[in-house]
């Protein structure tokens, strides 16, 4: 297999349990390169713990998980050098300016592009002296995605990124996957509940419930496969012609 | 305490003696064990094991302060419970420790004076400030400034009505300034008084966003470690320094006074690296109520080690910033205060007991060893913390509080049963138990670290080598210092061998790797 062919993310029966509960089971996935791949599923589907898996901030407890090949347990430096991520808590630290970070993030890739994060930087009007604990829920989502881009990683991971944000920050993150897709190649991955984003930017969906693939095609194939007396549904009723339940108005108990 | 009782009462049912008639048994057998639980409870109460002391923000953990209760029941349940535990360790101190002794210890206002310190801490930590580090300096300031009248008191021979008369008010003012505090927490209310520092700032600033590209991931680690931890050893050093030092004032002709003065400054840095090492252990340090690696320390494109050896450079320099405060002003105090000539003469008699060689070399060892101890406080911790495990955590806490607890009678009954002959005897067999203990420990870290590929071949040889050439070197040192026939020389090779930080160093990368991939 050439590094042209080689998946971005090959999961292979992965299987997790946080004590008698099972995250994860069974999970087989494989990504290649190019393209955005939207994760959906509700609250506690296991979409996170996915996630965490190809970052190696979880150990596979049985099957495997490669990123680019590499396990990233392994050989975290070579997987998550090529990986921008963006998580769903933005534990961004408070305590550093905006510039500090930035200065700080470019350091761990050789690839950072000066001019395309200070162009980031002015269209997300960031204050270059603002401390990070000062910012706005929105604004370090901004921040989040500028040290995510900066230095055009292969693999983009966004985990929930537009949880709890408003409509133009929201707007912004669609508009990252959609610069980040531009350079040809790349991959995005895109975990979800608000199915009418992952809709807007997704070319394959794979939809996650209580730690089962229930759903991996593209959307497209996903769409005509769903075609009722010719009218195509949406990724929300098909989610709940699928699961039961939609994942934007279902909470975790 | 728990512990204490028990081992009060194994004592006693075997009619094992316990003299308190000498300052280092009773420090052993009480000071000691109640210190060490009173620290602990202090730092419990307080939530200052999960907050940022050099914060303006209150300390006061934030969740609770949304809980639907009124502030006077959120700021008085935690003092509540404190007050009672805090007098409950003292109340079983005076029994299980004291008695039988005999000895005429006061009951009521040590244990006022107990409560008070920790209210005062509780209020004083769960205020917000306008400047970071405030709250540190008003801490320190003010818990002295109560320690000092108490003392003031005690030294005037005052009755314990008085005592008592002194300390109790505090408890209901410390209380009503607590419940202030949680209300302007409660409300948001954080002063800010860094406006009138702002062109300090900006020259900061200037200089921060001038600064040079980092030449490399690792130094952008150390940096980011540097700003998280690297001032709190120097910060609280140069608090607690001045106290000190102005005792040289007072020493007089005192050649032991001087001394045990100069001892104190010495130990205050290893001493107070104990307590900074709680934050640098951690592995989440800007989430106090979690122990895992943050994601955003997680996703690095570091190896586990890389991450641990940032921790280990901040340290060397936090350190070296500690030190450099302690040896540029004690001998300008020294000078100052006229103590120098006592320095000198004191110095001179030394250098004529042992030699100009062997004097120079045993100061040097002395001041090398107390530097090294300040680093190895600070990073010992690490192979626990890192973990994020918090049984782990909370046992090796247990784990230190029960040797202290143990340690003192065990020294006290090995002394007064007249044993130490046999300890002495017996010295090679337990400092050779203990070295094949860590040379066992060292090679299953060893092989953990090359066979989780946590360190590069050439990198593990290297640091064995280092070490060999540190204990070689530190053993060559001890034969030249101690040439007399009464110590082998293989037994100044396992001391050697022990002193050198070895097995909890090498162990950080491995714990942290355990807590990373989870």
């Amino acid at each position: 297999m050439t590094h042209e062919t080689t998946p971005v993310i090959d999961i292979n029966n992965l299987t997790r349990r946080f004590d008698s509960k099972t995250a994860l089971a069974s999970v087989t996935l494989s990504l290649p390169r190019g393209g955005v791949y939207g994760l959906v599923g509700t609250n506690g589907a296991g979409k996170t713990t996915l996630i965490k898996h190809i970052l190696g901030l979880l150990k596979a407890q049985t099957g495997s998980v490669r990123v680019f090949g590499l396990d990233p347990v392994d050989d975290p430096v070579g997987v998550l050098s090529r990986i921008g991520y963006l998580s769903e808590e933005n534990d961004l630290p408070g305590w550093m300016r905006v510039d500090e970070l930035i200065r700080y993030s470019r350091a761990f890739h050789p690839a950072w592009d000066d001019d395309y994060a200070e162009e980031l930087r002015q269209s997300f009007a960031l204050d270059p002296a603002a401390k990070i604990r000062n910012l706005s829920k929105g604004q370090k989502a901004r921040v989040g995605i500028l040290i995510a881009l900066a230095y055009r990683p292969d693999l983009l991971v966004l985990d929930e990124p537009s949880s709890g944000l408003d409509p133009i920050v929201r707007r912004d993150i669609l508009g990252a996957i959609i610069r980040t897709i531009a350079h040809e190649g790349r991959t995005v991955l895109f975990s979800s509940h608000l199915l009418e984003e992952v809709e807007q930017v997704a070319d394959h969906v794979t939809m996650i419930d209580h730690g089962k693939v229930v759903l991996s095609a593209p959307l497209a194939d996903i769409r005509e496969a769903h075609r009722v007396d010719g009218r195509i549904p949406s990724l929300d009723e098909i989610f709940i012609a699928r699961v039961g339940v939609s994942p934007a108005t279902a909470v975790e108990v | 305490m728990i512990v204490l009782a028990a081992i009060k009462l194994v004592v006693i049912v075997r009619g094992i003696p316990i003299y308190l008639d000498s300052a280092e048994s009773f420090a052993f057998v009480v000071v000691v064990p109640l210190t060490a639980t009173f620290t602990y409870f202090l730092a419990m109460f307080t939530f200052g094991l999960d907050g940022d002391l050099a914060a303006r923000q209150s300390m006061f953990p934030a969740r609770r302060l949304t809980l639907p209760v009124t502030t006077t029941a959120l700021a008085g349940w935690p003092m509540i419970y404190g007050s009672a535990t805090i007098g409950l360790l003292w109340l079983a101190t005076r029994a299980f420790a004291l008695w039988p002794s005999g000895f005429a210890i006061p009951t009521i206002w040590p244990a006022l004076l107990a409560v008070s310190l920790l209210a005062w801490t509780q209020a004083l930590t769960w205020m917000p400030y306008p400047l970071p580090g405030l709250r540190i300096v008003v801490v320190v300031v003010w818990l002295s400034a109560i320690d000092a009248i108490v003392l003031l008191a005690l030294t005037f021979h005052a009755r314990e009505l008085l005592m008592v008369a002194i300390i109790a008010p505090q408890i209901p003012l410390a209380y009503v300034v607590a419940r202030l505090a949680v209300a302007r927490a409660r409300r948001g209310d954080v002063p800010d008084w860094r406006g009138a520092f702002a062109s300090l700032a900006r020259v900061g600033h200037t200089d921060a966003r001038a600064g040079r590209h980092f030449s490399s991931p690792a130094a952008a680690q150390t940096w980011f470690e540097w700003r998280r931890h690297g001032w709190s050893l120097p910060t609280w050093v140069a608090i607690v320094l001045p106290f000190e030092l102005v005792l040289l004032w007072v020493v007089g002709a005192s050649r032991s006074l001087l001394l045990t003065i100069l001892v104190g400054i010495f130990l205050t840095p290893p001493f107070i690296a104990t307590f900074a090492a709680a934050a640098v252990s951690k592995s989440n340090s800007d989430r106090g109520d979690s122990n895992g690696v943050a994601p955003f320390v997680a996703t690095r494109p570091l190896s586990s080690t890389e991450l641990v050896a940032a921790k280990l450079k901040m340290a060397i320099g936090s350190t070296v910033v500690a030190w450099l405060l302690v040896l540029i002003t004690v001998p300008i105090a020294l000078k100052l205060s006229g103590t120098s000539a006592l320095v000198l003469d004191t110095w001179h008699h030394v250098r004529v007991f042992m030699g100009m060689p062997r004097a120079v070399v045993l100061l040097l060892l002395i001041l090398a060893g107390c530097i090294a101890a300040t680093w190895t406080q600070l990073v010992q911790g690490l192979f626990i913390g890192l973990t994020g495990r918090a049984s782990l955590i909370k046992a090796s806490v247990f784990l230190v509080l029960g040797f202290f607890v143990l340690f003192g009678p065990f020294l006290d009954w090995i002394t007064d049963s007249g044993r130490l002959g046999v300890v002495w005897s017996a010295l090679p067999l337990i400092f050779g138990v203990l070295v094949a203990a860590k040379m066992t420990a060292a090679v299953w870290i060893g092989l953990r670290l090359y066979g989780k590929r946590l360190l590069k071949d050439r990198t593990l040889v290297a640091g064995a080598a280092s070490w060999c050439v540190a204990v070689f070197a530190l053993y060559g040192v001890l034969v030249w210092m101690l040439d007399t026939p009464h110590i082998p020389h293989y037994l100044l090779m396992l001391v050697a061998i022990l002193t050198i930080p070895l097995v909890r160093v090498s162990a950080a990368p491995v714990a942290l790797s355990w807590n990373r991939h989870r």
